[in-house]
């Protein structure tokens, strides 16, 4: 069984700092065994400015079993897979206590995005680029906060249309908006100086 | 979920793919299959069962047994799951409380409980993260004591000793306590775990003190003794001679700070509860 009236504390106190924090949880339906949870990207990191849905599915014998979280947002990072989401973090697994909470699960893999660890990857393609080529990493990580992880961030497929149609070839177009972050003027700069 | 299966269906056909959650699954049916062979919390036996045990083995454990065979009549094992010291301190601590009917033991140590309770406010522990489990300790620490409505039989507090869902509480319960020792008094503490794992001690107790299955140590029962005024008694079992050959028996005891500083050292303290320790695990012994 879950301990449902301990995620009611924990969902109260979590919400009660959120404008501090950022971090918020709410249930996704009706039971409180399925949830959400927002953290915003840290800041001097490339996600900042960014916004990261995660999945949150509390097992029986939560507080007791590690809640199950993956981001539902797409992020490129050493430690969570671009493709399904899965996070790598100790926490979440063999050294999740009850004495940690969802608030403190989410505020850790918030320090996680700050602090990649790619030594002990979870996405082995994103580690060696990071290990190889900081700055492409870098730039690839900006985009993918930029394209998927802002409100605005829908507006990347109409940045490449527009740039279309000023007479710039739709792959060169994209993988120069990658490099510069999605910064539409930015890239408008790079593509005429080539 | 297609993964797992596949691993299940072919095992070891893909290590590249077999990723932490299967590793977790893997563990949780190890100890789901450990667990259907060994109780919590097993039933008292004679002596001559952990003698049984070594029959064909080492020469030395079955000297050391015989020694033991002089002072202690019974053991009574608890499960290998890394919360054996702490199972084993539970139901120890209630059966000494069970039969002597010590009213004044409860109430000194509700005390240190409220104590500890003030220690993990400061600390900045959130209260509904630990009050459950304080509260379930609580629970059944009235439980033994008879005459109320509420009381429960030596068998009954055997039968809640080995129901998953008091003796994990009650384990929780004593790992906060324990990490809120640690914390409170790091100062003490530092260089012992320093010695153990090399880890701040804000780290050792997040690691190794706070996630359930991780094994104790001394740090670890030096804090509980003290923050509950609780004295243990650690007899030790290994393989272990002296330089003469002969064979003897160590035993440690653990004496809260609260009792050994206060002066009255005319007293000899003799722990009601003793614990026998074999490398990597504790159970319950009974002196006679």
């Amino acid at each position: 069984m879950v301990d449902f009236s301990r995620v009611q504390k924990e969902l109260q106190e979590c919400n009660k700092d959120v404008k501090i924090s950022g971090i918020s949880v709410k249930p996704k339906a009706d039971s409180l065994s399925h949830l959400i949870g927002t953290i915003p990207g840290p800041v001097d990191s490339p996600y900042e400015g960014g916004t990261f849905l995660i999945d949150i599915v509390l097992l029986d014998g939560y507080p007791f079993e590690p809640p199950k979280m993956k981001f539902l947002t797409k992020v490129w990072h050493p430690n969570i897979s671009s493709q399904s989401g899965a996070i790598c973090l100790d926490i979440l697994k063999d050294q999740w206590s009850p004495a940690l909470t969802l608030k403190t699960a989410l505020v850790s893999i918030q320090a996680l995005l700050s602090a990649p660890e790619p030594d002990d990857p979870q996405d082995a393609v994103v580690a060696q680029q990071y290990l190889r080529d900081y700055q492409t990493f870098v730039g690839t990580a900006r985009y993918w906060t930029e394209a998927f992880a802002k409100t605005s961030s829908h507006g990347m497929d109409e940045k490449v249309q527009r740039l279309v149609e000023m007479g710039f070839p739709e792959a060169l177009t994209r993988s120069t908006l990658e490099v510069v972050g999605g910064d539409e003027t930015l890239a408008l700069e790079k593509l005429c100086s080539n | 979920m297609e993964k797992q299966e596949e691993i299940n269906s072919n095992p070891g056909a893909d290590w590249e793919n077999f990723r932490d959650d299967d590793i977790m699954l893997q563990h949780s049916a190890i100890r789901d299959e450990q667990a259907h062979k060994i109780l919590f919390l097993g039933d008292k036996e004679p002596l001559s069962a952990l003698a049984a045990e070594y029959q064909s083995g080492s020469s030395i454990l079955l000297e050391k047994i015989k020694l033991l065979d002089e002072k202690y009549c019974a053991i009574r094992r608890t499960r290998g799951d890394g919360n054996c010291f702490f199972r084993s301190f539970m139901f120890s601590y209630l059966e000494h409380i069970l039969e002597t009917q010590d009213k004044a033991e409860i109430d000194r140590v509700k005390v240190n409980v409220e104590e500890c309770r003030k220690t993990l406010q400061s600390l900045g522990y959130a209260d509904f993260t630990f009050e459950d489990f304080f509260a379930l300790f609580l629970e059944q620490l009235e439980s033994v004591v008879q005459g109320a409505d509420a009381s429960i039989s030596h068998d009954e507090l055997v039968e809640r000793s080995r129901d998953q869902s008091i003796s994990d509480y009650v384990v929780m319960f004593f790992r906060f306590v324990t990490s809120g020792e640690i914390r409170k008094r790091s100062e003490f503490f530092e260089p012992f775990i320093l010695g153990l794992t090399n880890a701040t001690v804000d780290q050792f107790c997040k690691s190794s003190v706070e996630p359930m299955g991780e094994e104790s140590d001394h740090v670890h029962i030096t804090a509980l003794s003290d923050a509950l005024g609780v004295p243990v008694r650690v007899v030790y079992l290994d393989n272990s001679s002296c330089d003469t050959g002969g064979v003897s028996v160590n035993h440690h005891d653990f004496v809260p700070c609260s009792l050994s500083n206060d002066g009255s050292s005319g007293l000899e303290i003799n722990p009601y509860i003793t614990l026998l320790y074999r490398p990597g695990h504790y159970d319950i012994l009974y002196p006679k």
